[in-house]
């Protein structure tokens, strides 16, 4: 308890070597524990999950920012805000959708993969799928709907991965990471559980 | 500019060895071999002095008619041995030791990467692409 006495608005630094190596521990051990990369998959995205549910608790005590007006502005505090708290990184919004209830959350140096390789035998493993279910978690939570976007998914381009780049424009980040957010609900549902 | 380029490992197999003219790599394989008793020379000459210096590099370890092999030993007694072509006079201390110092950051970012185990052979394609471009420079 005395642990969080001191915790304030303010983010606190830590070594990204750490941080990165422990998740990087994290998900070789998963790829012991189970055989294929799926479930794998399921399993990073469960444990965020359980991040995410209890992160958002966190994150509105202590970011003090009130209701999101539209579903813009709640893109904008997800990636400047949120992510800048918990990251350090702001990723870029793309891709919306005509109908602007989707979109698509680039991070262009994502810290988790560092120094990641991907082994040709672990293809279909979505390394940072943690990521996803943090914010699935979290957004559930302020009753909005997460999920990889349809057809496109989560792609990812770890360093010297050339051949899974998904398109021209965004290859020269170390690691892209598209995911789509679906606007489910009409806006007084995207109202923040204050 | 350098012909070949190879770690050893702390009980003196090799990680990863690659040479440029492919076609005479067993006589890359014999020098770096050779070179490793004069690693372990030097290291034991140097002993005390060595660690407190905290001083990696190992200079010149033996010229033969055609090349200089050089050699460098990491805290934990990893060996990066640099084979480099005689005839290449216009080549420096300096840059062989910035050189070496560059394969050494390469080589901490592979033992960083969670998917290596340490102690096996280094199959990185970012290792690679480093050492092709020591390879490939001003050749």
């Amino acid at each position: 308890m005395s642990r969080q006495a001191g915790r304030g608005t303010e983010s606190k630094k830590m070594s990204s070597e750490l941080f990165t190596l422990t998740y990087g521990a994290l998900v070789t051990q998963l790829c012991k524990d189970y055989e294929n990369d799926e479930d794998v998959n399921k399993q990073l995205d469960k444990m965020g999950y359980n991040i995410g549910v209890r992160l958002i608790e966190d994150f509105l005590a202590r970011s003090n920012v009130g209701r999101c007006h539209d579903f813009r502005e709640t893109a904008d505090v997800i990636a400047k805000v949120a992510f800048k708290m918990y990251l350090g990184i702001t990723p870029s919004i793309t891709n919306w959708s005509p109908a602007g209830d989707e979109f698509s959350l680039i991070l262009e140096n994502n810290p988790l993969v560092d120094f990641v390789e991907l082994p040709d035998n672990h293809s279909s493993l979505i390394y940072s799928n943690l990521l996803c279910g943090v914010l699935r978690g979290a957004l559930e939570m302020v009753r909005l709907h997460f999920s990889p976007r349809k057809g496109g998914g989560v792609v990812e381009v770890l360093a010297g991965n050339e051949n899974l780049e998904p398109s021209a424009d965004i290859s020269t980040h170390p690691l892209v990471q598209v995911c789509g957010l679906h606007d489910f609900s009409c806006c007084e549902s995207m109202s923040r559980a204050k | 500019m350098a012909v070949c380029i190879a770690v050893i490992a702390k009980e003196n197999y090799p990680l990863y060895i690659r040479s440029i003219p492919t076609e005479n790599e067993l006589k890359f394989h014999y020098t770096v071999h050779t070179s490793l008793d004069v690693v372990d020379e030097k290291i034991s000459a140097m002993g005390k002095a060595l660690v407190d210096q905290r001083e990696l590099y190992l200079g010149l370890l033996y010229p033969t008619e055609d090349y200089k092999v050089y050699g460098y030993v990491t805290n934990s007694k990893v060996k990066f041995v640099m084979v480099v072509d005689s005839s290449n006079t216009a080549l420096r201390d300096n840059e062989i030791r910035s050189m070496f110092r560059k394969l050494h950051n390469s080589y901490t970012d592979v033992m960083c990467n969670p998917f290596y185990n340490p102690g096996d052979c280094i199959h990185s394609r970012a290792f690679d692409n480093m050492v092709t471009s020591m390879m490939m420079q001003v050749c």
